[in-house]
């Protein structure tokens, strides 16, 4: 394999890393809010936040094990997931003949309010659109350069704290969404009302 | 479902963290059962059947 020596296997590591960490914060940014304004994620919400430990799960494995397109693709992935879902909330809001308050079509031209509060003028599942879309891109662009992909991908270095960084922020994450979604849901299906109505407190 | 699904995923870390090659099958697992709940969710037979 021809080595176009401008994405070291190192440089592709600490890419991942900051990655990770944009979609750690993401993530942070949504507790944040959910508590600030007393609004427990949706069915659609919990499925993109889900895609979005997925996705950061795929950029932990290239700076825990090293760079892969399998690691790539996981994250190519998610990202597709994520992405059709925040799409399809995105829709839902748009399509007048759907009445989101029931959660069924409507027959008849509906006003239609946002799930939530917006976000610097848009609605979170907007925000995924823009997120998931970019993640994509990102991925697509960095897998152009396949020095990443030569040398010993466990070699021991100065890395090696960076990644066991990574992976303990992602389990702190994924630890805390399944505390807190069966604190919201149980072993159930979420609800979609919105509002502050824990499972645990039902 | 949706607390299993990230707990496949909060399991999967603990696995990369052991370095473990395969932890990644779990996501898919988690992201499968993710679309399962999509599927629910939308309930594309009502759906479709009157907004089409």
């Amino acid at each position: 394999m021809r080595d176009d020596g401008i994405l070291s296997p190192e440089s592709a590591r600490v890419l991942n890393f900051l990655g990770l960490l944009a979609m750690v914060g993401v993530l942070v940014g949504a507790y944040i809010y959910e508590f600030s304004y007393r609004e427990l994620p949706c069915t659609l919400c919990q499925l993109q936040r889900l895609a979005m430990v997925a996705v950061a799960f795929g950029a932990a494995m290239n700076v825990m094990l090293g760079p892969s397109p399998r690691h790539y693709g996981v994250c190519l992935v998610s990202a597709v997931f994520g992405g059709a879902i925040s799409v399809r909330q995105t829709l839902l809001h748009i399509n007048p003949y759907f009445d989101t308050a029931s959660g069924q079509p409507a027959l008849e031209a509906t006003t239609n309010p946002p799930f939530g509060e917006a976000v610097m003028g848009l609605h979170l599942y907007v925000w995924g659109v823009v997120l998931f879309s970019t993640v994509i891109l990102a991925v697509g662009v960095v897998q152009l350069f396949r020095s990443q992909f030569v040398g010993a991908p466990q070699e021991p270095d100065r890395l090696a704290r960076l990644a066991a960084t990574a992976v303990g922020l992602l389990f702190v994450v994924a630890a805390l969404e399944t505390l807190t979604t069966f604190l919201e849901c149980g072993f159930a299906d979420c609800p979609n009302d919105g509002g502050w109505n824990w499972w645990i407190l039902r | 479902m949706m607390t299993v699904s990230f707990a496949l995923l909060a399991v999967a870390s603990l696995l990369l963290w052991r370095r473990v090659q395969w932890a990644w099958t779990l996501v898919v697992a988690a992201l499968v059962l993710g679309i399962v709940i999509f599927v629910r969710d939308v309930d594309f037979a009502t759906n479709l059947g009157i907004q089409l």
